[in-house]
């Protein structure tokens, strides 16, 4: 076990080892990318990653790569083939069992926003928004596809809403039923990996509550920086810290050093 | 004797572009194979007005709309990756000069897919349930709107699902990594959805970052996905997606995206970008001599020049494309 390490590293190797060995899975560039190299480099050796670009076979060279398209990826792909291939007949076809995305906001039932921010609701008549997002990329196919996908966000109050302004991708709607009623090959999201712990969605309601805290966090500080009265699940437990071979793997493959910044 | 469709960029954008077009482009990613210098061009000429279709948004829509030269735009991803905020094309909605409708990337790719076989619509199984269905900021005032991705059931199923409206645009200028002068081209690195936008937009004009002579399309006839029939146009165009990247030629030029960005942040940068690097040069050898030729041989050399390698007996010698350019039109 080692205690010098960063929370967003934290952050990345508790959402590894979400991803099992084998899995089909695609990731997005930054965080997700990180978070799922370094699940390959530490305990999911066969874990079939991919990206939304049709990018297949790769592991990123010399860094973590600027886009999808980067050389950092193409350097080493066994296959190259489309957008159309990546997100359609890989993801929103049901066959990916994993996905992570990051988000600008999420609510109390998963949903995420990245597509822009507004002063209060956006009200009968869509206007611009105060500041523009990056909009939905592949995440609302991940959302929408994969078997199950895991979202990745820093934990401050502007970011843990009650209720998104906008949903771009979708969690579970209103929660209860409502997600299923649309019908979609992707359950949904399982887990909200933080700054500072993990939140899981209760299976009735599909709120999403306190499922851990990292060892440097604790439930104040979850509770102060989430904007919902968030509940605790039945047993919150402490996340096990990183280790050591945890911690040089994932520093291998943030080989330019982005989660220590 | 073999069609020779090469001509200059200068007159590709006169002949095939006017304000008010869909003029799509960027069928690529935010680091990647797009054809930005066809971007410049249209800034050079003056277009005004268009109605941009970028299936995820690159530098030149960033520098098309920090430029004023968009007015609506459909795309999926509207940021930069690894580079962040479009700051361009953020600025440009924040102020309600470009009207984004947005959609995801999937449906972007399915949209020029269903343009490309002329169905009515294509069936959505993703953005259905979440508020790429529900706003339409083409039509703002109605919510939740029914127009952009209408509900309809599967007539199998019963199950709910949805409708995306097939794209068509006026044109596509589309970066490739090698083409003959008949317009038969090879992409090295995803192809992300040149095929399917090749196949949908009205006409296509080809910008190619080397001329290869047509027995090299003989010699991997399966690599030639956009084949000479569908093409209007050649231009041959080295480093015509830079700053980003085009597998095997040459990799991002990382200062001049970050540079790029942050001119785009403001109306004076713009001004002076556009400027320094938009009209400040005369001709293709101007352009090169604008991105640096050290800077060029520099990202020439990058880790994945040896994808180029199989090709590399047919390039021809820049002397010679640019004589073929000058050949056609005479």
């Amino acid at each position: 076990m080692s205690t010098d390490y960063r929370r967003q590293e934290m952050m990345a190797i508790a959402t590894g080892r979400e991803i099992r060995d084998g899995e089909l899975a695609i990731f997005g560039v930054g965080l997700s990318m990180l978070a799922g190299y370094f699940a390959q480099a530490h305990h999911a050796p066969r874990v079939r990653a991919m990206t939304e670009g049709g990018v297949y076979g790769a592991t990123p060279v010399g860094g973590l790569p600027w886009g999808i398209e980067c050389n950092r990826l193409a350097v080493n792909a066994m296959s190259f083939t489309s957008a159309l291939d990546a997100l359609g007949c890989l993801v929103a076809s049901g066959r990916c069992d994993v996905g992570i995305i990051g988000a600008a906001q999420v609510d109390r039932f998963g949903n995420v926003n990245t597509t822009g921010i507004w002063d209060g609701p956006i009200g009968a008549s869509y206007r611009p928004p105060k500041t523009r997002l990056t909009g939905a990329g592949g995440a609302n196919d991940i959302a929408c596809g994969a078997k199950r996908y895991l979202i990745m966000v820093s934990h401050e109050p502007k970011r843990f809403v009650d209720r998104v302004s906008y949903i771009t991708s979708p969690g579970y709607l209103d929660g209860g039923d409502a997600r299923e009623q649309l019908g979609f090959v992707g359950s949904g999201p399982s887990a909200i990996i933080t700054t500072l712990g993990i939140l899981r969605p209760d299976p009735q309601t599909h709120e999403f509550q306190l499922d851990a805290y990292f060892a440097f966090s604790g439930i104040e500080e979850i509770l102060a920086n989430t904007g919902w009265d968030l509940k605790m699940a039945a047993d919150v437990r402490v996340v096990p810290e990183p280790s050591a071979e945890e911690l040089a793997a994932l520093r291998r493959v943030d080989e330019t050093g982005m989660l220590r910044r | 004797m073999p069609l020779n469709k090469l001509i200059t960029l200068a007159e590709a954008v006169r002949q095939h572009t006017w304000d008010g077009m869909q003029y799509a482009s960027g069928a690529a990613l935010p680091v990647g194979s797009d054809a930005i210098a066809f971007g410049r061009e249209l800034l050079r000429q003056q277009r005004r007005g268009l109605h941009a279709i970028f299936h995820a948004n690159t530098q030149q829509l960033n520098l098309l709309a920090a430029a004023g030269a968009v007015t609506q735009a459909e795309c999926g991803f509207s940021g930069l990756e690894g580079f962040g905020f479009a700051n361009g094309l953020r600025r440009a909605i924040e102020q309600g000069k470009v009207v984004l409708e947005d959609f995801s990337n999937l449906a972007m790719a399915l949209r020029l897919l269903a343009g490309a076989l002329n169905w009515p619509f294509v069936p959505a199984t993703v953005n259905i349930g979440s508020d790429l269905q529900y706003r339409r900021a083409f039509e703002p005032n109605v919510h939740p709107n029914p127009n952009k991705i209408p509900s309809l059931t599967d007539p199998f199923s019963g199950r709910q699902i949805g409708a995306f409206a097939p794209l068509r645009p006026d044109l596509a200028a589309i970066h490739v990594t090698l083409a003959d002068q008949e317009g038969n081209a090879i992409m090295l690195g995803t192809e992300w959805s040149r095929f399917e936008l090749s196949r949908a937009a009205k006409r296509v004009v080809l910008l190619a970052d080397a001329i290869v002579h047509t027995d090299c399309m003989r010699q991997y006839p399966n690599l030639v996905r956009i084949p000479g029939i569908i093409v209007e146009a050649v231009v041959y165009c080295p480093f015509a997606a830079w700053p980003q990247a085009s597998p095997g030629m040459y990799d991002v030029d990382e200062a001049h995206m970050k540079a790029m960005n942050q001119a785009l942040g403001s109306d004076d940068g713009t001004a002076a970008y556009v400027r320094d690097y938009v009209e400040s040069y005369a001709d293709l050898d101007g352009y090169l001599d604008l991105i640096g030729r050290e800077r060029i041989a520099e990202l020439s050399h990058g880790a994945t020049a040896f994808l180029l390698d199989p090709y590399r007996r047919w390039l021809l010698p820049h002397a010679e494309a640019l004589a073929m350019t000058t050949a056609a039109r005479a």
